[in-house]
């Protein structure tokens, strides 16, 4: 699960490169070729495409927490068995995530130190606590299918490592959102104390659903070289587009209320109109002052001392790095 | 001894005579039990190789199969990058086997050689379609045809 | 297929009960190191385990079911402590990955043993069952022990204690695993199930050859005192709050759909 920050690194427009390889690099993506680790590319490709995997992967081993704060609680056996799987795939997208990442220059144990310092950003819906277990409910579905839109899209760019792993990960999220959705059609159908917990957990989550994308296309510069160059695939907007297209006739359906009074479907444009949804909580919660930053980053480094004696003992000194293959 | 005699020294020191410091309240009780201090530590970043090597691996899913590469695993050494890697590629539908190799084991060429490939397109001499048999057959045929037919008239 | 004389129900029931918990509550501990394993892949690989066990869990309830008893989400969510038949050593919360690792070898042995045994039992549900997870406990065995044999002899000074101070720790509580039932005899004249006896005679052999290769001191079943209670219903402090935090959903509408 991975929303859209690109807006957090501005594109580095000063990088001085030979003209005549770039003209080179960006007919092969306009020829829908895909690049290669090792192929030559500008540095500013490099910078921005290892941004996005690594931040992608952080937001996958970080998406495993709020979701596992109710792995011990689930109700019968269908729904802790699947909420297991599910919690165990989101960490296997960030095993794939960073050897893809990898594949540019930087090594893991670089990359998870700068998560664990705090350094890195990773996706900001993680920074929201999962209240009960209708929250998981709505994450599993409505995350999860932000996350669907915005990766399927992503699994037809430019970078190949990237696109292959985004690949295998689509297919089984496919099974999240399934999962999801029949969690809160379950709920949506119960007594009335799980629709009443379902419509809070809704409530609770729109905001952050909405910041999911990433700000307003006006808000973000510099992404028209990213859409050229095949690391961005849709602009934020367009994709917050498709998710409201897709997902609020389904929302309504199930009799749920979405917390909005100005969110409807302009019939002239075409387009959703909805109320601001507050993008300096956004910029507050990016900058390391949501509900649970603090926790989430407390907890990974937790995880890290108590493994730290078992990838001690088995680490071998003269080892030899190198960047996996994928 | 108090209920969390199990913890890791790390955390919570041992039993009774942990001092008691100001833990994180989480919603999640498996990290209440972790007992994780409200105040971070000071970070000490990891060294290279802390997560180990990374192994390749290949997959194949049913006997006859060429095995496939579907990805890689960090493992510190190949017994172990065989039991890690099982979950990692193999936990949805079949799978016949893995092999694993060492990343660092494998050559290839360098990006910059992969020219070397590029071959001129004249050597049709190994390809099936320079030979057009079927057409020599046919005009076989046909001699065979009238050599019969100039006998037959002798 | 053979019918079962009627009689023999509590003896099967307490067997199906004594095995399901045990996966039950195991699965669940496993599963609380979901995000917080030592490295990524690892935590992928134990997550498995952990589904495995529950998955065991509700294959177990169901025969149970069909003997009586309430559906597996009733059972498996809705009892209380008294009422359940595992052993102590699967009720200890996790601690460290040392403990967690040792508890794993020490109880997958036995449940490989145990499968084994039931392949050729009278009960068909359960030789069925043995036969459809042979190789899911084949893995967990297989993972167990090279984690085991790694940390304890080809790892560092640090994890070879660690590792040593876990066996030490989980010993007499696995001797649990075997403690007698007042069925015992009559399941192995019945051909349903050889015995607790046999299995850890079966078990020790296992492990003291495995426990050999790590280079670690296997305690002295003589001199250690074996945790038994659990499969009378006499547990320790830590199941009953693991019981109400499984069910607190569960619970809060208990005849609703979940």
């Amino acid at each position: 699960m991975y929303g859209n920050l690109s807006i957090v690194e501005p594109l580095n427009t000063e990088e001085r490169e030979d003209p005549e390889r770039v003209a080179e690099f960006e007919e092969r993506i306009a020829r829908g070729e895909k690049i290669e680790p090792g192929d030559w590319m500008p540095r500013e490709y490099r910078r921005q495409v290892l941004r996005m995997v690594e931040q992608h992967a952080h937001s996958e081993i970080i998406g495993a927490l709020p979701e596992g704060t109710w792995i011990t609680r689930a109700p019968g056996f269908k729904r802790k068995l699947a909420l297991m799987a599910k919690v165990q795939d989101e960490v296997g997208h960030a095993q794939l995530l960073y050897s893809a990442a990898e594949t540019l220059g930087k090594p893991r144990e670089q990359m998870i130190n700068d998560l664990l310092s705090g350094k890195a950003k990773y996706s900001n819906v993680f920074n929201y606590p999962a209240l009960t277990w209708a929250d998981t409910a709505i994450i599993a579905w409505l995350i999860d299918a932000a996350a669907i839109i915005n990766q399927t899209l992503n699994s037809k760019g430019s970078y190949g490592p990237y696109a292959r792993a985004l690949e295998r990960i689509c297919k089984e999220e496919a099974f999240h959102l399934k999962y999801g959705y029949d969690n809160v059609v379950t709920l949506a159908s119960g007594t009335k104390r799980q629709r009443q917990m379902l419509q809070e957990a809704l409530n609770r989550w729109w905001k952050p659903i909405m910041h999911f994308f990433g700000p307003p296309d006006s808000m973000s510069v510099h992404s028209e070289k990213l859409l050229r160059w095949k690391v961005k695939m849709a602009s934020n907007d367009e994709m917050r587009q498709m998710f409201l297209d897709a997902y609020v006739p389904k929302i309504w359906e199930l009799g749920l209320t979405i917390p909005d009074p100005k969110l409807r479907k302009n019939p002239e444009t075409g387009k959703w109109e909805y109320s601001d949804p507050d993008w300096d909580e956004f910029w507050r919660v990016i900058n390391g002052n949501g509900p649970c930053n603090r926790e989430r980053l407390a907890v990974r480094r937790t995880a890290d001392e108590l493994g730290a004696w078992v990838r001690r003992a088995l680490l071998k000194p003269n080892g030899r790095y190198v960047a996996p293959l994928f | 001894m108090g209920g969390m005699w199990h913890l890791s020294s790390e955390l919570a020191g041992s039993g009774m005579s942990a001092p008691r410091t100001v833990t994180i309240q989480s919603l999640d009780p498996r990290i209440n039990r972790l007992r994780i201090p409200a105040e971070l530590p000071e970070f000490t970043p990891k060294p290279m190789l802390d997560e180990w090597e990374p192994y390749e691996v290949f997959w194949k899913e049913k006997p006859g199969d060429q095995p496939v590469h579907v990805g890689t695993v960090r493992a510190p050494n190949p017994e172990m990058a065989l039991v890690l890697a099982k979950e990692g590629y193999c936990r949805r539908g079949k799978t016949y086997t893995i092999w694993i190799v060492r990343t660092a084991d494998i050559y290839t060429f360098s990006p910059d050689d992969t020219d070397i490939f590029a071959t001129v397109p004249e050597k049709t001499y190994r390809e099936p379609d320079a030979y057009k048999v079927v057409q020599k057959i046919l005009r076989l045929k046909r001699q065979q045809q009238r050599e019969r037919s100039s006998e037959e008239g002798e | 297929m053979t019918v079962l004389p009627v009689e023999l129900q509590p003896a099967l029931k307490d067997l199906l009960y004594r095995m399901a918990d045990d996966a039950l509550i195991l699965g669940h501990r496993h599963s609380e190191w979901t995000g917080l394993g030592p490295i990524l892949e690892e935590d992928i690989a134990f997550s498995s385990i952990a589904q495995d066990k529950i998955g065991h869990a509700y294959a177990l309830y169901q025969p149970l079911h069909e003997l009586g008893e309430p559906d597996p989400d009733r059972i498996a969510f809705f009892r209380d402590a008294p009422d359940f038949r595992c052993c102590h050593l699967v009720e200890y919360p996790n601690g460290g990955y040392d403990f967690s690792l040792m508890r794993h070898l020490l109880f997958d042995v036995a449940e490989q043993w145990r499968y084994h045994l039931l392949e050729s039992s009278r009960y068909e549900p359960l030789a069925r069952l043995a036969r459809k997870v042979r190789g899911e406990i084949k893995y967990h065995v297989f993972h167990a022990t090279q984690w085991v044999i790694q940390l304890g002899a080809r790892g560092t000074e640090e994890s070879h204690q660690r590792m040593q101070q876990a066996l030490e720790r989980v010993f007499p509580l696995a001797l649990g695993i075997f403690e007698v039932t007042p069925y015992d005899e009559l399941l192995a004249a019945e051909g349903i199930f050889p015995g607790e006896r046999v299995l850890q005679e079966r078990w020790l052999e296992t492990i003291s050859s495995v426990i050999e290769q790590a280079t670690l001191q296997l305690p002295d079943p003589q001199t250690v005192v074996p945790a038994y209670g659990g499969r009378r219903g006499i547990h320790t402090e830590y199941l009953q709050p693991l019981l109400d935090e499984m069910g607190e959903v569960i619970r809060s509408e208990p005849d609703a759909e979940w």
